[in-house]
C-alpha cells in the first residue's frame, strides 16, 4: 500500500507563475492561514446551516431545492444526500471542472452520481490562487483537494457518531453513506450534514488519506460535468453573458501595434444606427508587454451600441487618426534576414535568469557548462544546423469577450479569464481602487472559457471592458472582439532561431552541444515573454559540455505564453537536430536517445523538478514498442518518425506514421503517444488533452504562421491562418505509464510539443529531406 | 414587425436592420446564445444552424433574407427535454474540451445523420470539414457520430465514459 508521493513542480514555469508556485501555501492551494482557521473562516462563520438552492449541472440536481449544509468552501451537503463540490479554477477545456471535484469526491467517499459540481467564485481568502495555466491546476491542488474531501468525510463521521451514539471506530463510509458493519445499517450523508457543519475542523494530521489501491473513482474515465449543458447550448461561456439593459461594445486598436488614437470620425460613427456612444480611450502602462494584473491596455476607439452587429458595422466605418510615434516598425522578413546573416557567428553569452528559467532578471552566471569548444575541436564528428520557426497565434475559438457593470465606484465583471484574480487586479488598478477596498468594489465572476491556450492569461480584454464600462456608468457592457481583433491583437508565440552545433565521439555518443539562440527583446535586457531559452532543455540537461549564446533583436511585437510556452517550438528544433545526430551516429534513433539519457536518475540531482532520465527512457521505449518504430518497415514515401520531450513535469514520446507523395502531399496516418504524467485520475480527460495536443501540434507544423510588416500583423482570420480540420486528423493511439509512486501532473501542455519533430523526422525517413523551418506549407508541403 | 420560425415557434424580432446576420439576431435579440461566433466569415462553423433542415452558417445569412424558413438552433434539438442520440453520444464519448465549437459540430452532425443514417468515414469527414475545433476533438466527434448512428439504427454502440478504449 504505497502512499502517493507528491511531485516537485517543474522548473521551467514562466515568471508570472513564479509567485503562484513559490510559497508552499499556494502549492497547497489554500491561503495563508492555518488549515484549521481556513475551514473555520469558510465554514461560514464557524459553521451552521446555510439555506440555498442546489446549482448543479445534472437534470437531477435542477429538480431539487433542498437545505444545504456548508462544511467547507469545497463541500456542501443537502439533507437529501446530494453533494455540491466546488471547483476553484477556471475551466478552459482542460477538464479541471471535472478533475478537481473528482479528487474531493474520492476522499469524501461519494458516489459520483450524487455529486453536483459548482464553479467557485473568485475568492483568494477561501480558495488561494485560482488560475488555469502551466499545467498546474492538478498538481498544485491534488493534495489540497484530497484533504478537503477527507476533512469533510471526517466531519460527517464525527457528526454521525454523535447523532447515532456509536463510536467513530465502528463506522465506515461508502457511496455517500455512513455504514455500521456490526448492525448492517447505513445512512445517507444528508442525515448528518446539518450537525457536520458545526463540527470543529479536524487537524489535518489526524486525517488518513486513501492509498492508491483504495481509489474507487480516480483512474477511471469520466465525462465532463458541463457536457449535458454544452450539448444543449446552455449559456456557460463568457460570450453568453446576458443582462437586462445590456449594451454591446467593440474596441478598435491600431493595426500598427502601439499606435495611439488622436481623433476619429466621431460624428459619422455616432450618427450610425444603433450606436449609443463612441469615444477614445488612452493607452495605459506598457501594453506591448505581456501583463496579467496591471491594467495595461492599448489606446483605441470604443463603440457602444444596441447590438453586437451595430457595433461591428460602425467599427468597419471607423477612420482613426493614429499617433504612430511609439508604434512598432518590425518586419518579420527582416528578422529572418538578420538571423540568417549571423548564424555562423556567436552571440552574447546566455546568462542564467534570477529565480530560475522564466524569471526576468539575468544574473552574472553563464548558462554554459563544461568546455564545448574544446570538445568539438577534438571530436570525431561535428554537425551544425540552423532551425527557424515563426510567430504563431493562439486562435482559441472564443474571441476575447467580457461583460462589466460599473456603478458608484464599484465594478462587477463576468470574464472568461485564465487568471481571474489578475482580472480583478487589472480592473482595480484602472479604476484606482485601493487594495483594501478592492474586495468590496471589484467583483469578478469566472465563466467557462471558450478556449484559452494561454491567450486568456492576459487580461487586456478585462481592462478594456473596465475602461468602457466606467464611461458608461450604470449600464452593463459586453465587449466583443472580432476574430480580426483577436488574430492581430494577440500576445503571440514568439518566432525564433537556433544555430546549433554538436559533437559526437568515436562511439557516436553526444559529447558537446552549442546553441546560438536568436530572439526578440523590447528592453535590451531580457527576451520577450516566452521568448527565452531554458537551459534545462533535453539534451542540454544531461550532457557535460554546453555552450549557449544569444542574440536579441529589438522589437516589441507582443508575445506571451501559448500551450507549452517555449517548448512548443524547442521540441521541434531540439528533437529535429537530435535525429540528425542520431543518423550521423550510426546508432538507431532509440539507441542514440537512450545512450544520451544514460543511467536512470535526475538530470540535475540537486533539482527534484528536473527530468528523470529513467522515466524519459521508459516512455521512449514504450512508444517504440507499440508503434513498431524499430521494425525498419519504412518504404519509399512512407515512414515513421519519433520524438520525445519533457516539460511541465510531463514525459511524452510520440511516433508518427507519415506518407509523402511526389507532389509533397503529406498524410499523417497515425500517431502513437506514450506519456508519464504520474497517476492519471481521469483517463478520459488525460486522453482528451493528448488527442488535442497532438492535433494542435500537427496543425501548427503545417500551417501556422503570423507575419508582420512595419509592425502590422498580416493575418486577420482563419482564411489566412488555417487550422487543421477533420479530414486531416490522423488515427491516434495513446498510452499512459503510471508509476504508482508519482502523483498526477498536468497533461494539457506536455502533450503537444513532441509531435512536430515526430512528423518532420518521419518525413526525413520517408524522403531524405530534412526540415529545419516551419511551417511546412512554405516548403511546398500540404497536409491532406 | 418581423418574425422568424425558430425551433417550432414564431418569434418576434421587432424592427431590425435587415443586414444583421441571423447569428446576432439569435444571440443578442432572442437570447439564444448556444449558437456561437467564431469568425464571421464562414470559416469556422461555430454558428451552424439548420435552415429547413440543412446546415448553414448563420453569420452569413442576413436576417432580411429570411421569411418562412424553419430555423433550428442547438436549443431546439432537445426542446422537449429529451436529448437526441447525437447529444447523448457527445456526452458518452466525452467529446467537448472547451465546448465552444460543439453546438456547431452537433448541428452539422445532426444534419448529416438526418439525411444519411449510416455515413462512412469519408462522408463524415466531408460533412464536418466546415467546422473547426481548435481544441481538436475531431477523433471523438467522428466516434460520437458513429455511436449516434448506431443508436438511431438500433445497433450496438460503445459507451466510452464507462471505461474501456475508444474504438
Ligand atoms: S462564425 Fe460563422 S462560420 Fe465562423
Ligand atoms: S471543444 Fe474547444 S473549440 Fe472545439
Amino acid at each position: 500500500m504505497k502512499l502517493i508521493k507528491e511531485n516537485t513542480l517543474s522548473p521551467e514555469l514562466p515568471d508570472f507563475f513564479q509567485e503562484f508556485t513559490k510559497p508552499t501555501k499556494a502549492n497547497a492551494g489554500i491561503p495563508d492561514v492555518s488549515r484549521r482557521d481556513f475551514f473555520k473562516i469558510s465554514g461560514i462563520a464557524g459553521g451552521g446551516l446555510v439555506i440555498g438552492m442546489a446549482i448543479g449541472n445534472s437534470p437531477k440536481a435542477k429538480a431539487q431545492g433542498s437545505e444545504l449544509s456548508t462544511l467547507s468552501p469545497y463541500v456542501q451537503i443537502q439533507t437529501n444526500g446530494r453533494v455540491n463540490l466546488f471547483s476553484k479554477n477556471p475551466e478552459c477545456g482542460q477538464g479541471i471542472k471535472t478533475g478537481l471535484p473528482l479528487i474531493i469526491a474520492e476522499e469524501l467517499d461519494c458516489a459520483w452520481e450524487d455529486v453536483d459540481v459548482v464553479q467557485a467564485d473568485i475568492d483568494a481568502t477561501r480558495y488561494g490562487v485560482q488560475f488555469a495555466g502551466g499545467s498546474l491546476s492538478t498538481p498544485m491542488n491534488w493534495m489540497a483537494m484530497r484533504q478537503a474531501g477527507a476533512t469533510a468525510r471526517a466531519m460527517i463521521l464525527t457528526a454521525a457518531s454523535q447523532q447515532l451514539d456509536i463510536p467513530v471506530s465502528e463506522l465506515s463510509t461508502s457511496n455517500t453513506k455512513v455504514q455500521h458493519a456490526a448492525s448492517g445499517r447505513e445512512w445517507s450523508y444528508g442525515e448528518f450534514a446539518e450537525l457536520a457543519a458545526t463540527i470543529p475542523v479536524p487537524d489535518p494530521s489526524s486525517l488518513t488519506l486513501k492509498s492508491f489501491d483504495q481509489f474507487k473513482l480516480l483512474g477511471r474515465r469520466f465525462t465532463g460535468v458541463d457536457n449535458y449543458d454544452i450539448v444543449q447550448g446552455k449559456p456557460l461561456f463568457g460570450a453568453d453573458t446576458q443582462m437586462e439593459g445590456m449594451l454591446y461594445a467593440t474596441y478598435t486598436k491600431s493595426a500598427q501595434i502601439g499606435g495611439r488614437a488622436r481623433s476619429f470620425n466621431e460624428d459619422h460613427i455616432k450618427a450610425m444606427p444603433g450606436v449609443v456612444d463612441a469615444f477614445i480611450i488612452d493607452e495605459v502602462g506598457n501594453p506591448k508587454g505581456f501583463n496579467t494584473a496591471t491594467g495595461d491596455m492599448f489606446s483605441g476607439v470604443a463603440i457602444v451600441a444596441e447590438s453586437t452587429w451595430a457595433a461591428i458595422k460602425a467599427k468597419r466605418e471607423l477612420e482613426i487618426d493614429w499617433d504612430l510615434s511609439n508604434a512598432e516598425t518590425a518586419t518579420w522578413d527582416d528578422l529572418v534576414d538578420q538571423a540568417r546573416a549571423i548564424q555562423h557567428s556567436d552571440g552574447e553569452p546566455l546568462m542564467m535568469l534570477a529565480g530560475g528559467p522564466g524569471a526576468s532578471i539575468p544574473t552574472d552566471n553563464p548558462a554554459s557548462k563544461g568546455d564545448a569548444e574544446a570538445v568539438m575541436e577534438s571530436a570525431d564528428q561535428v554537425l551544425s544546423a540552423f532551425y527557424e520557426y515563426p510567430y504563431v497565434s493562439h486562435a482559441q475559438l472564443e474571441p476575447e469577450t467580457c461583460t462589466a457593470l460599473y456603478e458608484n465606484g464599484s465594478i462587477e465583471i463576468w470574464a472568461p479569464a485564465q487568471i481571474p484574480q489578475g482580472g480583478e487586479s487589472s480592473a482595480a488598478a484602472l479604476l484606482g481602487v485601493p487594495q483594501e477596498e478592492a474586495a468590496e468594489r471589484v467583483v469578478l465572476h469566472q465563466t467557462r472559457i471558450g478556449g484559452g491556450f494561454g491567450r486568456k492569461l492576459a487580461n487586456d480584454f478585462v481592462s478594456e471592458v473596465t475602461a468602457i464600462a466606467q464611461r458608461m456608468e450604470g449600464i452593463p457592457i459586453k465587449l466583443q472582439w472580432t476574430r480580426e481583433d483577436d488574430m492581430s491583437g494577440d500576445f503571440f508565440r514568439p518566432g525564433g532561431f537556433h544555430s546549433y552545433k554538436a559533437a559526437l565521439d568515436g562511439q557516436g555518443n553526444l559529447v558537446a552541444w552549442q546553441d546560438h539562440f536568436m530572439t526578440s527583446t523590447m528592453n535590451d535586457v531580457t527576451p520577450m515573454t516566452s521568448a527565452d531559452l531554458n537551459a534545462s532543455v533535453f539534451p542540454m540537461d544531461v550532457i557535460d559540455n554546453v555552450k549557449l549564446t544569444q542574440t536579441m533583436f529589438k522589437n516589441a511585437i507582443p508575445t506571451g505564453p501559448m500551450r507549452a510556452p517555449a517548448s512548443n517550438a524547442f521540441a521541434f528544433t531540439f528533437q529535429g537536430f537530435m535525429h540528425e545526430l542520431a543518423v550521423a551516429s550510426g546508432k538507431s534513433h532509440v539507441e542514440f536517445l537512450m545512450d544520451t539519457l544514460g543511467e536512470p536518475g535526475l538530470a540535475n540531482p540537486e533539482n527534484p523538478g528536473s527530468m528523470h532520465t529513467g522515466r524519459a527512457a521508459n516512455v521512449i521505449s514504450e512508444v517504440a514498442r507499440i508503434s513498431g518504430y524499430e521494425q525498419d518497415d519504412n518504404e519509399a514515401g512512407r515512414a515513421k518518425g519519433l520524438s520525445f520531450y519533457f516539460c511541465h513535469s510531463g514525459y511524452v514520446a510520440q511516433v508518427a506514421d507519415v506518407s509523402v507523395s511526389a507532389n509533397k502531399e503529406v498524410k499523417v496516418h497515425k500517431v502513437w503517444a506514450v506519456a508519464d504524467f504520474g497517476f492519471i485520475h481521469n483517463l478520459s480527460g488525460a486522453e482528451n488533452q493528448m488527442e488535442g495536443g497532438i492535433i494542435d501540434g500537427i496543425s501548427q507544423l503545417f500551417n501556422s504562421k503570423i507575419t508582420f510588416e512595419n509592425g502590422i500583423i498580416q493575418q486577420q482570420n482563419f482564411h489566412q491562418y488555417p487550422l487543421l480540420r477533420m479530414p486531416q486528423t490522423p488515427e491516434l493511439e495513446i498510452a499512459f505509464l503510471q508509476p504508482e509512486e508519482f502523483s498526477p501532473t498536468g497533461a494539457g501542455e506536455p502533450s503537444m510539443p513532441p509531435v512536430l519533430a515526430a512528423v518532420t523526422n518521419a518525413i526525413y525517413n520517408a524522403t531524405g529531406e530534412r526540415i529545419r523551418k516551419l511551417p511546412l506549407y512554405e516548403l511546398g508541403y500540404k497536409l491532406v | 414587425m418581423a418574425t422568424l420560425n425558430i425551433n417550432g415557434q414564431t418569434m418576434d424580432i421587432g424592427e431590425i436592420d435587415p443586414s444583421t446576420p441571423l447569428l446576432w439576431v439569435l444571440r443578442d435579440e432572442l437570447g439564444l446564445v448556444g449558437t456561437k461566433y467564431g469568425c464571421g466569415i464562414a470559416q469556422c462553423g461555430a454558428c451552424t444552424v439548420h435552415l429547413d433542415g440543412a446546415p448553414v452558417r448563420s453569420c452569413q445569412i442576413p436576417v432580411g433574407n429570411l421569411s418562412e424558413q424553419q430555423i433550428t438552433t442547438i436549443e431546439g434539438l432537445a426542446a422537449d427535454g429529451t436529448l437526441t442520440p447525437v447529444q447523448e453520444a457527445w456526452i458518452e464519448i466525452d467529446v467537448p474540451q472547451c465546448g465552444y465549437c460543439q453546438a456547431g459540430q452537433i448541428m452539422s452532425a445532426t444534419a448529416l445523420l438526418n439525411t444519411n443514417s449510416n455515413p462512412s468515414d469519408a462522408e463524415i469527414d466531408a460533412a464536418m470539414s466546415g467546422n473547426i475545433c481548435r481544441c481538436a476533438t475531431y477523433t471523438r466527434i467522428r466516434q460520437a457520430i458513429k455511436n449516434a448512428a448506431a443508436k438511431m439504427n438500433g445497433t450496438a454502440f460503445y459507451n466510452a465514459a464507462e471505461g474501456g478504449e475508444l474504438a
